[in-house]
């Protein structure tokens, strides 16, 4: 009797320990199953998620048709009937200079110019006389990608527009249409393209004067000049005035920080 | 008996329990990094940063934003989800925990990959949150993926019904 109790006993533990690995093996298909669908989906999540940085985050690049009147007219706007020499804006006499030092691939240099307080300076001091601003050309952000060749073509393409005093109106587009960074977008269709953009801007002289040993000399001596003061990134932005010298801070500054630096100096 | 509640029982709750420190600790760093990156970024200031404009470039290069929003505030929200994962108990919990963890590993390996070969700057911010997710991907997986600490649990309960039905049957 103890014998057939004890089989029973044995018989049940069998069933027992065999329902038990089923289960555990149940248990962990499902969540073997579980943890290949969260990785799974994952990857579909952050696939999506590359497909809109890359693709809808920022385009940029060349515009054309309506797009692009549509920004030639805004730069018009905003620089009419402010005196330009090469790459200075503003009036010779001005008590204060803001000399910037740009890369045209920069992209912080593209939002200091197009989001930062520049707009506003523009707009009030620079049109009212205050202040001149004097661009100047320091690579970095396309020596970090297509390189200095690139860097001189882009930056002599402005210098000579600024021989027919129209600097500044490709200096703003060239932000405003930046490309991709590291796509190598600036080439000869890009900048003519940008220069077809230039109300008022003589072409054919603008393709002789980019051949101006001249302003090649000039991107140099600028990026010498920076050297010497220490710049090591753009945007560097100095002002200078009667009481001296002052450099924002912030990378990007803020219309109100600009103001300040215009205050320290005059 | 005592003995092997004290030490079978408490095992697994301590193991559970030390990886749920860890991962709240790890989002709250992560809630500091990107809390701090979004304020910077709304309020316009300066991060700081120890390489010389690296982080400036970074955070406004194009990827810093997926569509019109900072990268650092999905990266809070991320962090906020993890922590919060962690109040649903069980399998709902650490599904929840994982998934966002391993959102956030792939998406930081593929920002720091834009860092090092087109941007050619690198922000500390955004490396140290890469490091944070990184461990919290790689915690939030051990917790999905502990077969081991349920098993014994479980054959536990089953021998000790086993035995006192052995017992019942004795005494009877």
């Amino acid at each position: 009797m103890a014998s057939r109790t004890k089989q029973k006993e044995e018989a049940r533990a069998r069933r027992l320990e065999e329902e038990r690995a089923r289960a555990e093996r149940a248990r962990r298909d499902r969540r073997l199953r579980s943890v290949g669908a969260i990785v799974l989906g994952a990857i579909v999540v952050v696939a999506v998620l590359i497909i809109v940085s890359s693709g809808g985050g920022k385009k940029g690049g060349l515009q054309t048709g309506t797009e692009a009147s549509a920004t030639s007219t805004a730069v018009n706007g905003l620089l009419a009937g402010i005196p330009q020499s090469g790459a200075t804006l503003g009036s010779p006499n001005a008590p204060v200079t803001m000399t910037y030092y740009g890369d045209y691939e920069c992209p912080v240099c593209q939002a200091f110019t197009l989001q930062g307080g520049f707009p506003q300076l523009i707009q009030n001091e620079v049109r009212q006389g205050k202040v001149k601003v004097v661009y100047k050309s320091f690579c970095t952000a396309t020596c970090n990608g297509p390189g200095q060749t690139v860097f001189n073509t882009q930056q002599v393409a402005g210098l000579a527009a600024g021989k027919q005093n129209l600097f500044w109106q490709f200096t703003e587009l060239f932000y405003r249409e930046q490309g991709q960074e590291d796509t190598g977008y600036v080439n000869e269709a890009y900048l003519t393209g940008l220069a077809r953009q230039i109300p008022g801007l003589n072409l054919t002289k603008w393709q002789t004067d980019r051949q101006d040993a001249s302003l090649a000399t000039q991107v140099a001596a600028d990026a010498t000049a920076g050297h010497n003061i220490g710049v090591n990134g753009t945007p560097t932005l100095i002002f200078q005035g009667p009481k001296g010298q002052a450099a924002p801070n912030a990378a990007v500054p803020t219309y109100a920080q600009l103001q300040q630096a215009v205050k320290q100096v005059s | 008996m005592s003995t092997a509640v004290s030490t079978a029982g408490p095992r697994s709750i301590s193991l559970d329990g030390k990886l749920r420190i860890a991962i709240g600790v790890l989002s709250v760093i992560g809630i500091g990094i990107g809390g701090y990156l979004t304020y910077t970024h709304y309020a316009g200031l300066h991060v700081l940063c120890l390489s010389s404009g690296g982080c400036e470039t970074v955070q406004h290069s194009s990827y810093s934003k997926l569509g019109g929003i900072p990268v650092a505030t999905l990266g809070l929200a991320g962090y906020i989800g993890v922590l919060f994962s962690l109040a649903i108990r069980g399998e709902l919990g650490r599904a929840l925990g994982f998934g966002l963890a391993l959102v956030g590993f792939l998406f930081s390996m593929y920002l720091t990959y834009r860092e090092a070969f087109t941007i050619h700057a690198y922000c500390q911010w955004c490396l140290g949150s890469a490091a944070v997710m990184t461990l919290l991907a790689i915690l939030t997986a051990i917790r999905m993926l502990r077969f081991e600490a349920a098993a014994p649990a479980a054959s536990r309960k089953q021998v000790s019904r086993a035995e006192r039905r052995r017992q019942m049957a004795g005494r009877r």
